[in-house]
């Protein structure tokens, strides 16, 4: 097992690579942009919740 | 959880969130960032893009403040997610990050639960520092 993972899909215990995401923010009612590298510059836990799509039921 | 962030992710556009957030009472409360991955890259990444219908199956990961990658599940599109078990990982993976020599049993729920120091007393004797 590599350190980092392939861009395959990550195994648990390796190391994510950096990535960014345009966002919607309803906090703020505003569009936003965050990266996984700013998240732990800040000290954070990040949780990732994939979902299929928009307007669908689960 | 002023310690971690919480994004939900799918393939669908920043103003198909908005919408979709804007319109579905069932989100009004919702305060994450939502994540759009219009090109499925970050699915891809984690192993849940769906080749067949471009969509992302229900993938659920935990990334620790040094970015490493300490849980996965991933459901199929028709089970829903328990989040009660998903904040359970999240304050045992902060635990663990903190108290590195110990370890979470399956009945462990939340700070001040037992948990096991593994060592070598202990091997076989699992149910004796269970306190069963």
């Amino acid at each position: 097992m590599s350190d980092t993972c392939s861009c395959l899909g990550c195994n648990v215990g390796e190391t994510v690579p950096d990535f960014r995401l345009e966002t919607y923010e309803p906090a703020k009612g505003d569009f936003g942009e965050i990266s996984l590298e700013t998240l732990r510059n800040n000290g954070k836990w990040t949780i990732l919740f994939f979902y299929p799509a928009d307007f669908t039921f689960v | 959880m002023m310690d971690a962030e919480i994004i939900t992710v799918s393939s669908d556009t920043k103003f198909v969130h908005l919408a979709w957030q804007r319109d579905e009472m069932e989100l009004k409360g919702v305060k994450f960032p939502m994540g759009s991955d219009t090109t499925g890259k970050l699915a891809r990444m984690f192993g849940v893009y769906d080749e067949n219908t471009g969509l992302s199956l229900r993938g659920t990961f935990i990334i620790s403040p040094e970015g490493k990658l300490m849980n996965s599940e991933v459901n199929f599109y028709n089970l829903g997610r328990n989040i009660d078990e998903l904040l359970r990982k999240f304050r045992a993976n902060r635990h663990l990050a903190e108290y590195t020599a110990e370890a979470c049993p399956a009945q462990w729920r939340s700070n001040g639960d037992l948990t096991l120091k593994p060592s070598a007393k202990m091997v076989g004797k699992v149910h004796e520092a269970m306190g069963k």
